[in-house]
């Protein structure tokens, strides 16, 4: 589903931030990428997207290569859904109107079909009764469950999470995984740049451990959390993991 | 000082047919108006083309946008008037010329050429404001967009104008409250707008200050009565929590 082979970036031709990254995910799988702030694990999965360009190698997404400049990057756009971390609802709008405005727009779908579909993946993340509020009525938790529905409504094969929790009040976060693990659940394959060892340990079928833009682990969960191979990691799971951050 | 004023003015005949002297004034608000108003769609629309052309990607366009700001912003509007008045149709086509200055009536040509020229002048200024309003939302939310697969110009049309619309409103007004009161250039090239027609009165009565009151006070309640109106789409169109996040 989505292949990087030999994958280099810079920015301004000498920050390395990610350095000869090799990694597949597979259909249905749920990868968790994990690592210090500064890793480069969200310039990852943003190049995924190319909301980032990459210097060097290459990113498949279902054969079609798409750091090639005669690949039509928003074919792949259409495909990939995306979550931030500051959710990016569209302030203006309606909660409806945000979910059904790519559909109408780019996937040509009639208002009525996009409303249709809007109000069943609105309902799939609770959140029906809000459909005609501003993002700005809604909380922080409830914009995010929104955001997911707006990247679901585009019917994506795959979807990219870009620390979709680190935004949020702590009484928040457990909504937004709950849809996010409902989502796993479904099927749909997903990449995750997160913090939550928790959705790691229980959700993902493999764990990425990035450090200075370097991949040290691909693994398990359980190999991961049990026996990391990297000093860097050892060290990484000693500070999330403890109660105080000691 | 000594001055005994006579506000029956207004209604005394002019001397042409049955017109009193209110009727320039209102003829001359007319022209105002219209000629206010025109510039205006000019300037909201090339002004809000030049605006999306200075935050473009692309260098070119984004370079081709500032030669056009700073020339037209530089230059005073007086000046401006008269190259569009007196030296543009000279460059014309001949026939196009000739036509212009011979066939066209002369406040219809008067009144093509203020249209013109306030109408790229202000939007010089709106382009500013519509950049500037572009620029104060966050990245974020055309990535977003982006993300969803949204081409660049439904990516402006549908997120990002609207929302900067709605933050340069109060700039906005004053900019198209500066048209109706730029227009009074038009009195230069004989224009027979409102200040014209003060003038013309103030000499034709020798009541100058009656006449000068009164246009005081027209473009006083005029553009009072325009922010009023700005007001009231500003709230109709306000949205919540869209300002607070303009500085994120």
């Amino acid at each position: 589903m989505i292949r990087f082979s030999n994958v280099d970036k810079w920015y301004d031709r000498e920050h390395h931030v990610l350095k000869n990254i090799n990694l597949k995910v597979n259909v249905g799988e749920v990868v968790v990428v994990c690592g210090p702030s500064g890793s480069g694990k969200s310039t990852l999965i943003r190049t995924i997207n190319q909301l980032e360009p990459v210097e060097r190698g290459e990113i498949w997404v279902d054969e079609v290569q798409v750091n090639n400049p005669r690949t039509n990057i928003n074919r792949i756009r259409e495909e990939v859904g995306f979550v931030f971390q500051h959710f990016n609802l569209y302030p203006h709008l309606s909660v409806l109107d945000n979910i059904t405005l790519a559909p109408i727009k780019v996937k040509k779908l009639a208002p009525a079909v996009a409303r249709e579909r809007a109000l069943e993946l609105l309902n799939r993340v609770g959140l029906a009764h809000k459909r005609d509020a501003y993002p700005a009525n809604l909380s922080g938790g409830q914009q995010q469950r929104v955001a997911i529905a707006r990247g679901l409504a585009m019917q994506p094969k795959v979807m990219l999470f870009d620390e979709p929790t680190s935004a949020l009040d702590p009484e928040m976060i457990g909504e937004v995984l709950q849809v996010m693990q409902d989502l796993a659940k479904s099927g749909m394959t997903m990449m995750v740049v997160t913090h939550e060892m928790g959705f790691a340990r229980e959700v993902a079928d493999r764990v990425i451990f990035l450090d200075h833009g370097e991949i040290l682990e691909d693994t398990q969960p359980e190999w991961f959390f049990t026996r990391p191979q990297h000093e860097r990691s050892r060290q990484f799971l000693r500070q999330v993991l403890a109660p105080m951050h000691g | 000082m000594n001055y005994n004023w006579d506000w029956s003015v207004f209604f005394k005949s002019t001397g042409i047919g049955s017109e009193i002297y209110l009727d320039w004034f209102i003829a001359g608000l007319g022209w105002t108006i219209a000629l206010s108003l025109s510039a205006w769609v000019i300037a909201l629309l090339l002004g809000t083309v030049l605006g999306v052309m200075r935050t473009l990607p692309g260098r070119f366009a984004a370079r081709a946008a500032t030669v056009y700001v700073e020339l037209f912003r530089n230059v005073p509007l007086l000046v401006q008037l008269f190259i569009w008045y007196f030296i543009v149709p000279d460059w014309l086509p001949e026939k196009i010329e000739l036509w212009f200055k011979q066939d066209l009536h002369p406040a219809t040509s008067a009144f093509i050429s203020v249209t013109v020229c306030l109408g790229l002048f202000t939007a010089a200024r709106v382009c500013e404001q519509v950049r500037t309003g572009i620029q104060a939302l966050p990245r974020g939310q055309s990535m977003a967009a982006y993300a969803l697969g949204l081409r660049l110009p439904q990516v402006y049309r549908k997120v990002l104008l609207p929302q900067a619309f709605r933050i340069i409103i109060p700039p906005l007004t004053s900019e198209f409250l500066n048209v109706f009161k730029n227009s009074s250039v038009a009195s230069l090239i004989g224009l027979m707008e409102l200040l014209a027609q003060t003038k013309q009165t103030a000499e034709f009565t020798a009541n100058l200050f009656e006449a000068f009151t009164l246009a005081t006070v027209i473009y006083f309640v005029l553009n009072m009565g325009l922010m009023l109106v700005m007001r009231t789409v500003e709230k109709r169109v306000r949205v919540p929590g869209l300002i607070a996040l303009g500085g994120k």
